[in-house]
């Protein structure tokens, strides 16, 4: 057992977790950031890449506009090689209510979320393969975001104030005693140990597992239904600008370009379980279908992956959601001084990747004035370090990097042009890292062969680099095809079967992955 | 002019079809999009490798399979002739071995992988208990992982059941100057140069150390064929080719032989031509149509034998509401609603990959009441009934249906 203190111990990697440890580091506190997995792997994994420009919310929650207008500039300045400057189109569709737009422009005015309206001509010049029978569009400052680069962004400038991250670290048990939170135990997966953290406060930000959390405290369990979105990502950017419908806000009516692909998102339907959310059918032939209304072609077009995220939404009676003075819009927060008379615990749901800053403010706000402590926030004004400097995220930067040292490195991943040396860089900070770690920070087979040709590759270099050996490298091969399998099979049609074809042919055919020596015990993480 | 025959598709059921034909006196029109299938494959001739158990003598594992598999409907006998026709064909430089027992040969990340007929270049890699086994990787060569390999070899059983020792090394030679990314036929390429393929040879010696098998990517030579023996006398121990992922420096070997036997025998080859419909007289298909430079163009054909391979060309395809067809000319599937045929376990059976088109005895396409057109053939991939990649069955199933179509043109089956 292993024994550790702090001021405050932050559940959860997600986007509001790496918010909050950065925050209360950067005020000073001593933080821990522990979480089950790795970062970012939950819902803050499991989006559109949407960087909302407000627009969005400007008929239906006027707030959070004006939040997300607010928080999406902080963000360009303050995480800058995170995001994308994609800028956003609202366009209204045949069928759709033209008046709509009016509501729209007059909204985005009084919640000061930038806003001007263009003509259709204009618009497919910028986009062409918008619907040409669209009836009115407005532009907007949306861009793109990559949760992964954000989180660990953010935890890396935690780190830097001195806060720790314990990742593949469970926990399993909260001590409260004599009115306030004294210790989160949890589990170190990769030594097989336990480690119990004595701390001031917990922020429990799990999101949908946030529920769970709180079950460990022995209070009253705070309820947490996961309300489940699907996502399906296109193979090609078929726009550079986020295409929005111009309606009131419902499913499938967001199209974002990120990185090498497209994302159509998505639904919303409530679940049971965050760690088993499906991707039915008839919910990717409901993208599709929304998808041919922005794009026409866009079924003939290729889909590369599908996955589910779950909101984290509270449903408890006894919480003052939303409207509290501390609290950010569409943020719900239990705090248990209040609710059970336990100092020291705050529960967070709700929320929106785009104000994760302004979340993590307002939080740690809450836990100052329960402390008595009196630490202003400074996350909105200093810049998070990158290594690859402080620009705006463009999708052809790899296409320059490769061009630039073709000749002295390989390329591990052509289809997202991983260089070995990025990967092995990775991997000695990263040593336990599944390959799926290595995935959401490199990208590595997240291309249109969906890891057909580099997993191996991957598997063999952390073996010749010695992070691991051929046994352990091999159960993550097998763990990485498997987890790719799981956002492949429900969006199978088109080009992506013959892909898929191909990849079956490499990886049983000629390379015969299932008959290597069985492991004594697959490997999960 | 009509010919005796039209081969759509390059890949081993449509190179073994064309050859057959054309040896046989028939005028063939051997028509194909790309460079078919082999260069994708492993450069073997698998007949079968699991039922899913390891199978060591695939004939007479046949017999365990279903009624609906390709080989039920072929016979032990005649994929044994078909195979060791295709190999008689090929010459021992090419294929070597008994198409009554399988080989056992590591994989590029460290399985052991069974298949009946190899390329002399791989043979000594038939793992053997007891044996010890130096695998050389190439630093620039990204797609021989010797370490993986190695590793993953030492932790193995021989099929023999004995005990395997494997140990890894690396070299570090470009295959050009100043290129550190290239692909292994890059590496083939320079070995057809005899002064390359010697201090490749050199460098691996200085390497190989104390084991009695030298384990090498397979990329001895594309044109030149022999390349492994000198390399073999040069290092002064048995080596062995393992495949790689594509591009298959073994598997362009076996395209190039057999297109120059195809053409060699007569045929004629159009390449870079998609076959885009099909017109009927008839119960018979009497012409196809190929997309061509300045617009479509028809052939006409006696007989067709249709060999485009399977979902991993694009032959077969799945729409964006789960719909199966097949591309060219709408043939009757196995099945067409592929929902209930793909499932969320990536190691579980993906039924999807076995929908095909079912054959009579001649292999000519069924449709409902009997064969769909009585002189159009199917050959390979496309044939229902198989799970190739995790059976290792393809090769077989593609040489048998292709000598199978091609021998009932020559009987004079459809006028």
């Amino acid at each position: 057992m292993r024994k550790m203190t702090a001021d405050v111990v932050v559940i959860g990697g997600g986007s509001t977790g790496a918010g909050v440890v950065r925050d209360a580091a950067m005020r000073g506190y001593s933080a821990v950031l522990v979480d089950r997995s790795d970062l970012a792997q939950g819902t803050t994994g499991r989006f559109h890449g949407l960087l909302h420009s407000g627009g969005r919310y400007v008929v239906s929650d006027p707030g959070s506009a004006t939040e997300c207008a607010e928080e999406n500039a902080i963000l360009r300045r303050i995480q800058a090689p995170a995001i994308e400057n994609t800028g956003g189109l609202f366009v209204a569709t045949p069928g759709d209510d033209p008046a709509y737009g009016d509501r729209f422009l007059a909204g985005a005015a009084a919640t000061g979320v930038p806003a001007a309206e263009i003509s259709v001509a204009e618009a497919l010049r910028r986009e062409p393969r918008l619907n040409p029978g669209m009836i009115r569009a407005i532009e907007v400052q949306d861009g793109s975001v990559d949760g992964w680069q954000l989180v660990w962004g953010a935890v890396n400038s935690a780190k830097a104030y001195g806060a720790r991250l314990l990742t593949y670290h469970p926990v399993t048990k909260i001590d409260v005693a004599d009115g306030g939170v004294r210790a989160v135990h949890c589990y170190d997966q990769r030594r097989d140990d336990e480690v119990v953290i004595e701390c001031r406060f917990v922020l429990n930000c799990a999101g949908p597992w946030a529920g769970q959390i709180s079950e460990m405290t022995g209070l009253p369990p705070v309820p947490v239904v996961p309300g489940r979105g699907i996502m399906v990502a296109m193979n090609h950017r078929l726009v550079n600008t986020v295409v929005n419908r111009l309606i009131y806000p419902a499913d499938g009516d967001i199209l974002v370009p990120i990185h090498t692909v497209s994302v159509i998102g998505t639904t919303d339907s409530k679940e049971s379980d965050p760690d088993h959310l499906p991707i039915p059918f008839d919910e990717v032939q409901q993208m599709l279908d929304a998808g041919e209304q922005l794009i026409p072609g866009f079924r003939r077009a290729r889909a590369v992956h599908a996955w589910a995220g779950s909101r984290p939404l509270i449903k408890d009676d006894r919480v003052a959601a939303s409207d509290t003075r501390h609290m950010s819009r569409g943020m719900a927060v239990v705090d248990h001084l209040e609710r059970d008379g336990v100092k020291g615990l705050l529960t967070i749901g709700g929320g929106k990747l785009t104000t994760y800053r302004l979340m993590a403010e307002h939080i740690v706000d809450a836990m100052c004035e329960q402390l008595g402590d009196e630490r202003p926030c400074r996350t909105a004004q200093e810049e998070i370090s990158y290594d690859q400097g402080g620009h705006l995220y463009t999708v052809t930067h790899r296409l320059a990097d490769r061009e630039a040292d073709r000749l002295g490195d390989q390329v591990l991943c052509e289809c997202e042009l991983v260089s070995r040396r990025m990967f092995t860089r990775l991997l000695s900070d990263q040593p336990v890292s599944t390959l799926d770690d290595l995935r959401r920070q490199l990208r590595v087979g997240m291309g249109p062969c969906q890891g057909g040709f580099c997993a191996s590759r991957a598997a063999g270099v952390a073996v010749s680099e010695q992070a691991v050996d051929a046994e352990r490298a091999s159960g993550l091969l097998r763990l990485f095809l498997k987890n790719r399998w799981i956002g492949l099979w429900p969006i199978l049609y088109g080009d992506q079967v013959r892909q898929t074809a191909l990849d079956y042919w490499i990886y049983a055919g000629t390379l015969d992955v299932e008959h290597l020596p069985v492991p004594e015990q697959e490997v999960v993480r | 002019m009509s010919r005796d025959a039209i081969v759509v598709g390059a890949g081993l059921a449509g190179l073994s079809a064309a050859l057959r034909l054309a040896k046989a006196g028939k005028s063939v029109t051997l028509v194909a999009k790309g460079p078919g299938g082999l260069g994708l494959s492993q450069g073997t001739v698998d007949i079968l490798g699991y039922t899913p158990e390891r199978v060591t003598a695939p004939l007479d594992a046949l017999g365990k399979l279903s009624a609906d598999h390709p080989y039920a409907q072929l016979g032990a006998d005649a994929v044994a002739a078909s195979v060791a026709w295709l190999r008689d064909e090929l010459g021992p430089e090419l294929l070597a071995g008994d198409p009554a027992s399988n080989v056992h040969l590591p994989t590029a990340i460290g399985a052991i992988r069974p298949t009946a007929l190899a390329q002399p270049s791989m043979l000594a890699g038939n793992i053997t208990g007891g044996r010890r086994y130096a695998v050389v990787g190439v630093r620039q060569l990204k797609d021989f992982q010797a370490d993986l390999i190695a590793g993953n070899l030492a932790r193995s059983s021989a099929p023999d059941g004995g005990t395997v020792s494997a140990r890894a090394a690396w070299i570090d030679l470009p295959a050009r100057a100043g290129e550190a990314d290239p692909s292994g036929l890059t590496y083939a390429r320079a070995m057809d140069d005899p002064a390359f393929a010697e201090r490749f040879a050199d460098a691996v010696a200085a390497v190989a150390g104390d084991c009695d098998v030298v384990l090498l990517p397979a990329v001895l030579g594309v044109k030149r064929l022999g390349v492994w023996r000198e390399v073999a006398q040069r290092v002064g121990r048995d080596v062995a080719e393992v495949s790689l992922q594509p591009p298959s420096v073994p598997g362009i070997r076996l395209f190039d032989a057999l297109l120059a036997k195809v053409k060699a025998a007569g045929a004629r080859h159009i390449q870079g031509s998609l076959v885009t419909g099909f017109a009927s007289e008839g119960d018979r298909v009497a012409s196809l149509r190929l997309a061509a430079a300045g617009g479509p163009r028809d052939l006409a054909c006696s007989n067709v034998v249709y060999a485009p391979g399977g979902f991993e060309s694009g032959s077969l395809g799945v729409d964006s509401y789960g719909v199966i067809s097949e591309r060219v000319f709408g043939l009757p599937l196995t099945a067409t609603d592929a929902r209930d045929l793909i499932g969320p376990d990536y190691w579980a059976s993906q039924k999807l990959f076995a929908v095909g088109v079912t054959t009579d005895d001649k292999g000519r396409a069924l449709g409902p009441d009997g064969p769909f057109r009585s002189n159009l053939y199917v050959a390979g991939g496309l044939v229902a009934g198989a799970e190739r990649w995790t059976e290792k069955s393809g090769d077989g199933i593609a040489v048998a249906t292709g000598v199978r179509a091609a021998d009932a043109i020559i009987a004079g089956g459809a006028a």
